[in-house]
């Protein structure tokens, strides 16, 4: 087979277009849709303020303050709307862009959206006053007691503050994820009061309108999907697959397999390297939720995760009864064999991040010879399912390497100090490297590092595949 | 109310402290008696002295001409006879119909709170007639090549133009506990050119509330609108109706209210207010 | 983002918002019907800027006192403007409004709002509501020169002892 495949291969280089996977391509169609469906959704609004004589309105300063306040609030709100849908886990999304990406570009948006809003806010407030006129303080009363719907517009903004606030200092004072969590459903309440002052004030939006019905599907379409894909669906497969804890298998010190069995799992269509969000139904965590990828592939009655708990919850995993009901959110995530485009495949991990790297060493398409796994540890000690690892990779013909040592203070590099001082990089580590996809799962920053060796080795975007995890 | 007395000859120094620019003898008030009160006709320039008799003819003769069609306090009106059954209304004159039909069309956009049926099955045009004989005389004196000019007849006020270059005519609003005192002071700025007042203290003529007696809660109601006949039907109708009716009228018609309540507190729309600033 | 869907959404915003902009023209267009005569600028876009609001529609409008269209009125100069004239669209909270102005002769004999955004009725209908009010609050005039007194019904004989009468008698 290698041998067939090696002179076509040969061929493909010289004209230096690597194979692409049809599935790339196929994937790669539907994240362009909706990357054009999101832009034109900006441009619409946009539309629908022109259409209604918007470019009209924009003769005196006051006029055009007002109508550009008018254009934030439409184009912010489409952002906030956009934003719920990223993080609403909609199947086409996760397909396209992964849950890493979405979710990092439903971070992305927050701030703009939140910046459009207020300078929604700031700009009607100012451009009103200087019709009315009023001080812009007197406006802001008089919108209050005047306008319809404004007090809760008013409320809803607030909340919008709040929640961006305290998403930032949530993040770099690491507060619990359930904190930040609960902070977050706010949003949604923020988006739900500011919607009845956008039908009440001004007539862009008036009974009877295309733009109103248009509006207000979009509403319906957010809100359906989030309630669809967060809530029924997860809770529909979690009661259908009757998932329970067979075994906990004890992997290293505050690190565990945890083997889960229940029914008709094929129909999740989980792939090796997904993970799920999974709470365990015992009186210590059932008020938790965790996202957890799959160490092994999944079978159509078997599910394993290897999980290192942090904390109270340490114990907890690592206690858990057989036959502890589980349910789950999920399969998520990007980091599979779908989204292959090259033939030859190299998987990074460090720490916990092996997990999703052991489910994929399993299942991945690669001929004997061209996957390389690169283990990455400060001791040699503290590397896990490393005996797993070194079977699959004799069984299915892959390298392993394991890298263990410090890395240099103030170095930015995934490598230990010593491999820095060698001018070792991916690139002088995995042979062919511009033939592979490689898949990094470790800690934040240290993934960060190995994705920058990978780009300045020349890979493109679409053969580098990385996971994150902060906590 | 500082420039307010209660002896009329105080009053006039006072709302005319210095006098106007053109104040001389040639711009004074022209007043004539008809429909039973006093018409007020004011220029808001020298004007001739002919021109000024002319004006004071038309106006008297429009006025008259309506009086004599549709007073109630003239047996031989056309509206009396119709009333005691002599004439049909049918019959009747194009301008009476056409009067009843306005005044219909007026109960039909108040909700029936407005009506020209009396309560005694009396039919009673007053209400829509003073508005429409003012609006004709207005157009008189247009037709005589006035243009600044104001009419004011039983306290129902058209005005048209300036009364001085570039200063607005001003309107005072009567204070019911004082009838010596005004509320208020509106300029008759555009597009607002026209105020009328009704009051359930006064004749009450054609007021008449849609349901039972129902006192209404206002004592005094002021209405600004871009015609006199709006103005006049709404004043009556707000009184006649009510809340529900100031509520609904300032809904629908681009006008100004202030309305006195029967504990002499006051609810005013957004334009008759003191300037915030 | 790849050079395919940019350049497809560029073309499918840039479509959108045109079509959009076209619609709006066409609009403003069909509010626009200005007559063939030229019309003083001032008197034009000043008098549609005093009327920014259902609310400042009434006579305490600060701008429309001293709107320099309201001084055009008495001597009309030979060929002066004549016919109606629609102001620009001015934005206000409630929407857009549009002020249609008919001059004869020169002078200003109407303006009428066009565009009162009452069509879901409501917002018109809470921005001119009659509202508690003190009576040091009520408007007074600037000028303190009142020409008529408006007052329930007079009848001849209580127009006698009417401020009304008070302000005929006096001489000017």
């Amino acid at each position: 087979m290698s041998l067939a495949t090696h002179p076509t291969k040969r061929a493909q280089r010289r004209t230096s277009v690597p194979r692409i996977h049809p599935n790339y391509r196929r994937r790669m169609r539907l994240a362009d849709g909706l990357q054009i469906i999101a832009v034109v959704s900006v441009a619409l609004v946009i539309a629908i303020f022109l259409a209604d004589g918007g470019a009209a309105r924009f003769g005196t300063p006051a006029d055009a303050i007002t109508s550009l306040g008018v254009v934030t609030g439409l184009v912010g709100t489409d952002l906030l709307l956009m934003m719920m849908l990223l993080a609403a886990r909609l199947p086409s999304i996760d397909r396209a862009f992964g849950h890493d990406s979405a979710m990092a570009l439903h971070q992305s948006l927050g701030k703009p959206a939140l910046y459009l809003i207020l300078g929604h806010g700031v700009l009607l407030t100012i451009g009103y006053s200087m019709v009315q006129p009023a001080s812009v303080f007197a406006e802001v009363w008089i919108m209050l007691t005047t306008l319809p719907d404004m007090p809760l517009a008013f409320v809803g903004l607030g909340l919008l503050i709040a929640v961006v606030v305290t998403s930032l200092v949530v993040v770099r004072r690491r507060f619990r994820y359930e904190a930040w969590h609960l902070v977050h459903l706010l949003s949604y309440l923020a988006v739900l009061v500011s919607i009845p002052h956008q039908l009440s004030v001004g007539s862009l939006f008036r009974e009877g309108s295309v733009q109103r019905y248009y509006w207000l599907a979009l509403y319906v379409g957010v809100a359906g999907s989030i309630v669809l894909f967060r809530f029924i669906v997860p809770i529909v497969r979690s009661l259908r697959s009757q998932l329970v804890v067979k075994g906990v298998d004890p992997v290293a010190r505050g690190v565990v397999s945890i083997r889960l069995s229940g029914r008709e799992l094929r129909r999740l269509k989980a792939r090796s390297g997904q993970f799920f969000i999974w709470r365990f139904w015992t009186p210590k965590l059932w008020w938790q939720a965790h996202p957890f990828s799959l160490s092994a592939a999944p079978t159509g009655n078997a599910l394993r995760i290897t999980v290192r708990g942090l904390g109270d919850a340490s114990a907890a995993l690592s206690a858990l009864p057989k036959g502890t009901r589980v349910s789950f959110e999920g399969p998520y995530g990007l980091f599979t064999d779908f989204a292959r485009t090259s033939p030859r495949i190299v998987l990074v991990a460090a720490g916990i991040g092996v997990a999703p790297i052991r489910s994929l060493l399993e299942t991945a398409t690669f001929a004997p010879g061209q996957a390389t796994v690169i283990l990455r540890s400060s001791t040699a000690d503290d590397t896990y399912l490393v005996d797993e690892l070194a079977h699959l990779c004799r069984v299915r013909g892959a390298e392993l390497r394991i890298i263990a040592g410090k890395r240099s203070p103030g170095a930015n590099s995934w490598l230990p100090a010593d491999a820095v001082r060698a001018r070792i990089t991916l690139g002088t580590l995995v042979p062919k490297l511009r033939e592979a996809d490689v898949y990094i799962c470790g800690p934040r920053r240290w993934t960060d590092e190995v994705v920058r060796d990978a780009r300045s080795a020349g890979l493109p975007t679409r053969q580098i595949h990385f996971e994150r995890f902060d906590w | 109310m500082p420039r307010s007395s209660n002896r009329p000859g105080g009053v006039a120094q006072n709302v005319n402290p210095a006098g106007p620019p053109n104040g001389d003898g040639g711009s004074g008030a022209i007043t004539l008696r008809s429909m039973g009160t006093v018409l007020s006709i004011r220029f808001g320039g020298p004007v001739a002295p002919e021109l000024g008799a002319q004006a004071r003819e038309a106006v008297g003769s429009v006025f008259a001409s309506w009086d004599t069609r549709f007073s109630l306090y003239r047996d031989d009106s056309e509206l009396s006879r119709i009333n005691r059954g002599e004439l049909r209304l049918t019959q009747a004159s194009p301008i009476l119909r056409d009067c009843y039909a306005a005044a219909l069309d007026w109960r039909d956009r108040t909700d029936g709170v407005f009506t020209p049926h009396r309560a005694d099955g009396v039919l009673d045009l007053s209400g829509v007639v003073k508005a429409l004989a003012i609006d004709e005389a207005g157009g008189a004196l247009r037709g005589l090549g006035l243009v600044n000019w104001s009419l004011n007849a039983g306290g129902d006020i058209l005005v048209a133009g300036d009364q001085a270059p570039g200063l607005d005519w001003v309107a005072g609003l009567v204070d019911p506990d004082d009838r010596g005192r005004t509320l208020a002071a509106v300029p008759l700025a555009l597009p607002l050119r026209a105020v009328a007042t009704s009051g359930s203290a006064e004749r009450g003529d054609h007021i008449w509330t849609a349901v039972g007696d129902g006192a209404s809660p206002y004592r005094q109601v002021s209405v600004f609108a871009r015609d006199i006949v709006t103005a006049d039907v709404l004043a009556t109708t707000i009184v006649a109706g009510g809340e529900a009716a100031l509520a609904r009228s300032t809904e629908t018609w681009p006008i100004e209210v202030l309305a006195v309540l029967r504990d002499s507190s006051l609810l005013a729309t957004a334009g008759l207010r003191a300037d915030r600033d | 983002m790849r050079f395919r869907a940019l350049s497809l959404a560029a073309l499918a915003s840039l479509s959108v918002v045109g079509i959009g902009w076209q619609m709006g023209a066409q609009l403003t267009a069909s509010q626009q019907t200005l007559s063939a005569v030229p019309v003083a600028p001032a008197a034009h876009t000043g008098t549609a800027a005093t009327v920014p609001n259902p609310t400042a529609l009434g006579p305490a409008a600060p701008a429309a006192t001293g709107s320099p269209a309201a001084t055009t009125a008495p001597a009309a100069p030979a060929g002066a403007a004549s016919g109606t004239f629609d102001g620009s669209v001015v934005q206000t909270r409630f929407g857009p409004v549009q002020v249609s102005v008919t001059i004869a002769s020169g002078s200003i004999t109407e303006v009428t709002a066009l565009q009162l955004t009452n069509d879901g009725g409501r917002s018109v209908m809470i921005s001119n509501q009659a509202a508690p009010i003190l009576r040091s609050e009520v408007l007074t005039a600037q000028s303190a020169q009142v020409q008529n007194v408006s007052g329930a019904t007079y009848t001849t004989h209580g127009y006698l002892t009417s401020l009304q009468a008070a302000l005929d008698a006096a001489q000017f």
